[in-house]
């Protein structure tokens, strides 16, 4: 005769009783309306290289990436409670970031806020800072694709880091981005199709 | 098997990578796949750039998390300060004084009234033979009590709904 997998009463009880847990979403989304410096910490701690890396695809530089981030965490803590917990917190931080970084550029005239889809982001590196893509390669095909990815529409550059770094939808990407799921997915398109021929006719 | 046809699997391998295919048409490309060397290396290509992509590592500033936790800290009790505080049920000691003078004054009144009404009903109702304990008794039921019940229920409502006091 088999082992018998029946529990006790006492572990029935234990299992049933035992109040469902929350889920993580929904634990940030208090954390953020109760104003909790617990939950900022980790999320700070959790987020911060994928902020950096998204607000360097949008913006195609490094400098001044850093005072955005904060400005980022701060808008966070001030808006926190408006993030709805039943949904994933990534493309409500980066919308977030996104706006910030926006409004950011058009307040520097320097900066030309034209782009090619009509979305407002046009961006690169200062003629003297080296490209942050070349500086952050770590494998051959990353060298490959560094100039390729500096040179590349932001606004195709976000969603190949959007889809493929941050592994959202396209809907959340629709989201972050205010533009059609459609939009989105040619901008993925496109952007693979600029990418593709700078590894095809190499070895991996 | 011409060129329009690798053209519109290719296209079909965009739009999975990107995810915007359904569950048969993934398995329709997965079946091609399977025999068409030209559509496979074109994925094969695709995702070696996605994989590419994997290969960029920033590096963080080591003093921006402890710069933007500071802030932070900085920046949360003013948050708190700002916001409006949870109801409460009943207010302060401090800035309920006056609800429970207001209580004090209405029980006087309560036992005074009656009293005086006791009085009267005792007058009134003698013809009718009730005794002095029957008049009290009744008098603490539908007189006392409902008025000490309706002076407790003022005082425990919200304070934004108490239409007195």
């Amino acid at each position: 005769m088999g082992p018998c997998f029946v529990y006790p009463p006492y572990v029935r009880y234990e299992l049933t009783s035992r109040p469902r847990l929350e889920s993580d979403t929904q634990r940030i989304a208090l954390g953020l309306r109760q104003g909790d410096s617990t939950v900022f910490e980790t999320l700070v701690e959790q987020y911060q290289y994928r902020l950096v890396r998204y607000l360097v695809s949008l913006l195609g530089r490094r400098d001044g990436v850093d005072d955005l981030v904060q400005e980022t965490w701060l808008r966070v803590l001030e808006r926190g409670g408006s993030y709805d917990g039943r949904y994933r917190f990534e493309p409500w931080l980066f919308r977030v970031a996104r706006n910030i970084a926006l409004d950011t550029m058009r307040k520097r005239p320097m900066l030309s806020l034209d782009s090619n889809e009509g979305d407002g982001i046009r961006s690169s590196p200062a003629s003297d800072e080296a490209s942050p893509y070349r500086l952050a390669a770590r494998t051959q095909d990353a060298e490959r694709l560094a100039d390729a990815l500096q040179t590349l529409d932001p606004v195709y550059r976000e969603a190949l880091v959007l889809r493929f770094q941050e592994d959202l939808s396209l809907q959340e990407i629709s989201v972050i981005v205010g533009a059609p799921v459609s939009t989105v997915a040619s901008r993925i398109y496109r952007g693979l199709a600029t990418l593709r021929p700078q590894l095809e006719g190499e070895t991996a | 098997m011409n060129l329009d046809d690798h053209e519109s699997f290719q296209r079909m391998i965009d739009q999975n990578l990107a995810g915007a295919i359904s569950a048969e048409r993934e398995q329709f490309l997965r079946e091609h796949l399977s025999t068409c060397a030209p559509c496979k290396q074109y994925l094969d290509a695709s995702n070696r750039v996605i994989a590419g992509l994997s290969g960029f590592s920033f590096e963080l500033n080591p003093t921006l998390n402890s710069r933007i936790v500071a802030a932070l800290r900085l920046q949360v009790p003013q948050d708190r300060a700002a916001r409006p505080r949870p109801r409460r049920f009943i207010r302060p000691f401090t800035v309920s004084l006056k609800a429970w003078a207001a209580l004090a004054v209405a029980l006087s009144m309560s036992i005074v009234g009656s009293a005086l009404l006791c009085k009267m009903v005792t007058f009134l109702l003698v013809p009718v033979h009730f005794d002095n304990a029957q008049v009290q008794a009744g008098v603490l039921v539908f007189w006392l009590l409902p008025s000490l019940c309706a002076a407790a229920c003022l005082l425990m409502a919200p304070v934004q709904k108490r239409a007195i006091a």
